[in-house]
């Protein structure tokens, strides 16, 4: 368990696949998720790798999965929940997979397009049938209309046969139709056309259709029209066929006479209603097919998904020279190194492969990854820290200690009872439905954060309790659970207050040195009478901002001490006198003196005294300008130890400025070489193989061997400029950070009292209103003003000062406490499983078609 | 309002601005053709196009990819990008979007009248259209027999009829006479867009007033070139040429004169940026044409346009760019697919 307080060992392996059954283990590795997995050929592009057809099948299949995906959803059909995630399929049996997928597709996609081009002649026929009742509107009309006309035209013509003229009947020209649909939107400018492009020699009738209709080639449900175009001769006929087709307008064959064209509209009814129930049977087989695929197209999904992924792991592996099996490197756990090897032993099991694959251990001068294991308690916390940096490897963790520290902060800015009682039950209902499906599968990403942040929520929430109940505080009253220790009839029977005391004094002062007043300390937080007092906010700030100062000295020394555990653990024990002591004394020196007067403060001065209490912010002051100014000293000696201090603080200054770069200086260039530096330098990621080779005979695999014994090699140039400059940025940064940090801890005193005022004026605003009125709608009021303040406590006070506080705490965390040890370059630890590939159907690109543009 | 333009610019143009510069960051980069000239057949391209922005525009295209498909989805893509910005523009952009697309236009109506005096169907010619100058009337173009007919009949509603008042004429069409007609097409929309651009004024004046300086000369001199050995007056020639460009009035005047390619060399001798053009473009030394030239200074003048900002230029030179990669792409394709690796290197690196 050793792993909670800093990242897992790591270890380098070579594993050696047999290129028979090297699909399998990784197949097994993938479903265990022990190791991580390094590219063996940086160099090789995408597609010239191993097993790039393998991968284009993988997509193929996917594609078709997609449309699969797609139809299935079109009708509507439910997926069915797959409870056990299937392994991935053994290579022979993706040729079956794949035939059926193909089988499907083929099948699928020739019924739709049967079934687009029923539909489409379906729509057709409706189209015509629509047009040929609207065009005999237009018929009658014209006919009764050019009644007239007529016989003054034929006179013409006859006169033109007896001239010899060129005429229309001699041209073996006639009056010609078209009729059609075309989209509203697109009449004017058709007619416009129609009438330039012709000179007006056609006649154009038309009339808006009153219901929509689909159109058969966009499936747009649109506005139509339909026309009807009649002129004389041949040329003008191509010309306006032209223009028609250029518009999209669907042309339909005119029937010369009524009674073709009710026989027409006879046969269109017919057929119309034979297609639609054949339309019926097709809706009706495709519906079976799909229910058919539907069963096992999840499955598919995940299996795919998980070739192609073993696909891609293989990819990043090297043939060696035989080109019998596959080398891989990977980043594994020590203690999971047996585990490794079983997965290793049943992969080639189950490809029945005569050698089995192994695992070797080989050395690295590289940084292995860090790994953390986490559980559901514990992971919230690790997410912080990780947010931050994750953790260089094998660094000291500050997640454990931030499990406590953060929530405690926490609470000192959030301190209410009743709203720490909130909070709680609401983390604890998280928990207690964190197996139920609903709610884990909810896609709403800010309830995610939150139930991801259950654990978190739920420590917050007891914190606020206690520091409420510190505070005195539920929604901004005070409870008097031991009855309080001040007495008001003691100032009566003593000083002889009267009622008439009462009534002409505005305010009134307790005397605690009148006997029987004060009868001793209220045994658990703070006494309740102070929530009457009018000098409270003062009486509370004093108390609050002292306690914040210290607070945050433990917060800091705590993070200093914690770097002591790295600098044992990297054998870097000059760093330790070096840096750690002299930090650590700055700080104690000054702001640990500081505490320690507040303290001293607190236990010296009773209530006979208090009167005659100093100030200590004068004494700090002083302790600086080392003068007393004629103030009475805390205690005998004080001068002298407070000089002390200060100079023991000022010379820690140049200790932490120089002590490191000479020391290392003199390390180099004195001659004593140390070998126990031990450091970690990231190096590309290239391949080991070669020293790995030469290294692998004597190395048995179980001889334990510990990764620092080669990092000697990979040693730096050491150069006293950068280093000196390092440190000097360090130290300026740190003496400064002390002040600031300092400071800035006294966020704890602004939150707090910023959050008890807010549910102050909540409580004062909203339900007091209530309470004053006592009739019979004062109990209406009342319940009215409850709501409000239920919804206000809520959304307010429990959900925005929560965040504030919240985020204060974050920088409290990130800043003042991990910058004094936590360095966070590490690398995380992301082994190759199954379980982090993306789940479900949506996620991964193959429902429905990604818009193009944005 | 004026002189003041930056400050109110993001208020109607911002967003758009920054789209089309976030597209403009999708535009295929070096190292990406060096990984394309490598491969070996043309599924290899469609896998590497994958891993850049197009993204697998080409997935759904499952066997027998072709060239032209490649390039249909291409330009497809561009013009989904270009609808967008389109709608979602405020004038006088939408203006300024609108004569991007005026060019395409003139191409596809000249394509469509060659194509009919070959007699050629429309149905097979439309295909081939450059997606972005689509307009309604186009199928009924090859109903025209002269010019005036066919604005009389069918562009007179379209944008295009505000470039044709000087070019009617009642001569029929006929090969020559459409090249003419093209020309002299250009030559007004050129002039247009320029005066547009200068009346816009600010960093959209300076920035697209050079790029269409640029491709009036660059129209001079391809003229110029291309009427040696037809019966083209002098004069007629003249007044094919642009005149916003840099080189109106003496270069053109010279240009008009000019009989062969040392004098128009000679001419461009006169100017900096051209003398360079011309220098190396002579006759196959290292097997770069004159063509190709006048691309990799256009190309070099709009990857310019997007150092500055608060100005219209960006989204013609993203247009322009994104042409120039179409043609890069399908280069490298053609080369694929033909087996002729050796000129395959003959593409226009843009970033």
């Amino acid at each position: 368990m050793g792993s909670v307080f800093r990242s897992e060992e790591m270890c380098m392996a070579q594993l050696f696949l047999q290129s028979g059954s090297a699909y399998d283990c990784i197949s097994e590795l993938g479903e265990t998720g022990l190791v991580e997995f390094r590219d063996l050929n940086p160099s090789v592009s995408s597609f010239q790798r191993k097993f790039v057809s393998e991968i284009k099948r993988c997509e193929e299949m996917e594609r078709i999965l997609g449309y699969l995906l797609r139809e299935i959803r079109k009708m509507g059909i439910p997926l069915p929940d797959v409870e056990v995630s299937p392994v991935a399929p053994p290579p022979k049996q993706v040729l079956e997979i794949m035939e059926q997928l193909q089988r499907l597709e083929l099948e699928l996609s020739e019924v739709a397009r049967n079934k687009e081009k029923l539909q489409r002649n379906l729509l057709e026929l409706t189209e015509y049938g629509l047009m040929l009742r609207l065009t005999r509107g237009f018929m009658c009309r014209s006919e009764r209309d050019q009644l007239g006309p007529q016989y003054e035209e034929f006179p013409f013509l006859e006169k033109d046969n007896v001239t010899g003229c060129t005429s229309m009947q001699r041209l073996g020209a006639k009056l010609g139709f078209i009729s059609g649909l075309i989209q509203r939107a697109k009449m004017e400018a058709f007619e416009r056309m129609l009438w330039r492009a012709c000179k007006g020699y056609t006649i154009f009738s038309h009339s808006e259709l009153d219901e929509c209709v689909q159109d058969p080639d966009t499936g747009e449900v649109t506005k139509s029209v339909v026309f009807l175009i009649s002129f004389w001769g041949d040329q003008i006929g191509q010309k306006v066929q032209k223009i028609c087709d250029c518009y999209h307008c669907h042309l339909y064959p005119h029937p010369d006479s009524a009674e073709e064209r009710d026989e027409v509209l006879e046969s269109l009814k017919t057929r119309t209603q034979d297609l639609q129930t054949v339309l019926h049977r097709t809706d009706e087989y495709l519906r079976q097919v799909l229910d058919r695929a539907s069963e096992s197209v999840c499955t598919w999904v995940i299996q795919v998904k998980k070739m192609k992924a073993i696909y891609h792991i293989l990819n990043l592996c090297s043939f060696d020279v035989t080109n019998k099996c596959l080398i891989a490197e990977v980043w594994c756990p020590v203690n999971d190194l047996t585990a490794l090897r079983r997965a290793l032993e049943e992969g080639s099991r189950k490809g029945g492969a005569t050698i089995p694959s192994f695992v070797n251990r080989i050395p690295s001068n590289g940084t292995p990854p860090t790994l953390l294991r986490t559980n559901k308690f514990t992971s919230g916390f690790q997410n912080i820290v990780d947010a931050y940096g994750v953790g260089s490897y094998r660094e000291v963790n500050p997640a454990p200690y931030t499990i406590v520290t953060f929530p405690f902060l926490f609470a000192v800015m959030f301190g209410d009872l009743g709203h720490g009682v909130v909070m709680a039950l609401f983390a604890l209902w998280m928990v207690l439905c964190e197996k139920d499906p609903k709610v884990t599968r909810s896609k709403n990403e800010i309830w995610q954060m939150f139930f991801a942040g259950r654990y978190m929520i739920l420590m917050m929430g007891l914190f606020s309790i206690y520091t409420g109940l510190i505070y005195n505080e539920c929604f901004s009253k005070s409870l008097n659970v031991f009855s309080s220790g001040w007495s008001v009839r003691a100032m009566f029977t003593e000083l002889h207050w009267t009622n008439e005391t009462l009534r002409t004094n505005p305010l009134l002062t307790l005397d605690p040195n009148v006997t029987g007043v004060f009868n001793g300390v209220y045994p658990f937080g703070i006494d309740p009478i102070w929530n009457m007092a009018s000098n409270r906010l003062t009486f509370l700030n004093s108390y609050k901002m002292k306690m914040s100062i210290i607070v945050g000295v433990l917060h800091m020394s705590f993070g200093i001490v914690l770097g002591v555990f790295n600098h044992l653990h990297f054998r870097q024990k000059f760093n330790l006198y070096l840096v750690f002591v002299p930090e650590l004394l700055f700080l104690l020196c000054l702001f640990g003196y500081l505490g320690v007067m507040i303290v001293y403060k607190w236990l010296a001065f009773s209530v006979r005294d208090s009167s005659m209490a100093p100030s200590v912010l004068v004494h700090f002051i002083n302790m600086f300008l080392m003068k007393t100014d004629g103030e009475t000293p805390l205690y005998p000696g004080q001068m002298v130890v407070q000089v002390l201090l200060v100079v023991t603080a000022l010379l820690s200054v140049p200790v932490l400025l120089l002590g490191k770069p000479v020391y290392l200086y003199w390390l180099h260039h004195g001659g004593r070489s140390q070998s126990s530096y031990r450091g970690y330098e990231r190096v590309q990621r290239g391949s080991v193989e070669d020293l790995s080779v030469t290294l692998s005979q004597d190395m048995e695999e179980g001889v334990s061997h510990s990764d620092h014994s080669i990092s000697r090699e990979a040693h730096p140039e050491f150069d006293l400029g950068s280093v000196l400059l390092h440190q000097a940025i360090h130290t300026i940064e740190y003496c400064l950070g002390c002040i600031s940090n300092s400071a800035s801890y006294l966020r704890l005193w602004a939150l707090s009292l910023a959050h008890a005022q807010l549910s102050e004026v909540l409580w004062n605003m909203v339900i007091r209103l209530g309470l004053r009125t006592d009739s019979r709608a004062g109990s209406v009021l009342l319940a009215l003003m409850f709501i409000l303040f239920s919804v206000l406590t809520v959304s307010i006070l429990l959900l925005m000062e929560g965040l504030s506080a919240f985020l204060h705490a974050l920088r409290l965390h990130w800043v003042e406490f991990q910058n004094k040890f936590y360095g966070g370059t590490g690398v995380k630890f992301i082994p190759f499983a199954f379980s982090l590939l993306p789940s479900g159907l949506d996620q991964d690109g193959l429902m429905g078609e990604a818009p193009s543009v944005l | 309002m004026l002189g003041f333009s930056e400050l109110n610019f993001n208020v109607d143009n911002g967003y758009l601005e920054g789209l089309v510069r976030g597209f403009k960051a999708g535009i295929l980069k070096r190292p990406d053709y060096q990984n394309l000239a490598q491969c070996e057949t043309l599924e290899d391209l469609k896998l590497h196009l994958q891993s850049t922005d197009y993204g697998n525009f080409l997935s759904n295209e499952s066997e027998d990819l072709t060239v032209s498909k490649i390039d249909d989805k291409m330009k497809e893509k561009l013009l989904a990008e270009f609808r967008y910005l389109r709608s979602h523009s405020l004038q006088p952009l939408s203006t300024f979007l609108d004569y991007i697309t005026y060019s395409y236009m003139i191409d596809n109506m000249l394509l469509l009248i060659t194509g009919a005096l070959h007699q050629r169907p429309a149905s097979d010619l439309l295909p081939r259209c450059h997606p972005l100058g689509m307009f309604e009337q186009m199928g009924a173009i090859s109903i025209a027999q002269t010019p005036t007919e066919l604005y009389n009949a069918i562009l007179v509603d379209t944008p295009l009829a505000q470039f044709f008042q000087e070019s009617l004429s009642e001569i029929n069409l006929d090969e020559m006479n459409t090249e003419i007609m093209r020309n002299k097409l250009y030559k007004v929309y050129i002039e247009s867009f320029h005066k547009f651009c200068k009346e816009e004024g600010g960093v959209t004046e300076e920035v697209m007033c050079p790029i269409l300086e640029f491709e009036a000369d660059r129209r001079a001199f391809t003229i110029t070139v291309n009427s040696f050995g037809t019966d083209l007056s002098r004069e007629e020639r003249h007044g094919l040429f642009p005149t916003c460009g840099r080189l109106s009035p003496q270069g053109l005047s010279m240009l008009a004169q000019s009989e062969d390619h040392e004098q128009v060399k000679a001419v461009a001798d006169h100017y900096a940026e051209y003398k360079l053009i011309f220098e190396g473009s002579g006759l196959s030394s290292n097997n770069k044409t004159l063509e190709d030239r006048f691309f990799e200074h256009e190309v070099k003048l709009n990857a310019l346009a997007f150092l500055s900002q608060f100005h219209f230029g960006v989204f013609y030179a993203y247009v322009k760019l994104k042409e120039q990669e179409t043609r890069n792409v399908v280069w490298i394709a053609e080369c694929i697919a033909q087996r002729q690796k050796s000129k395959i290197d003959n593409y226009i690196p843009i970033f």
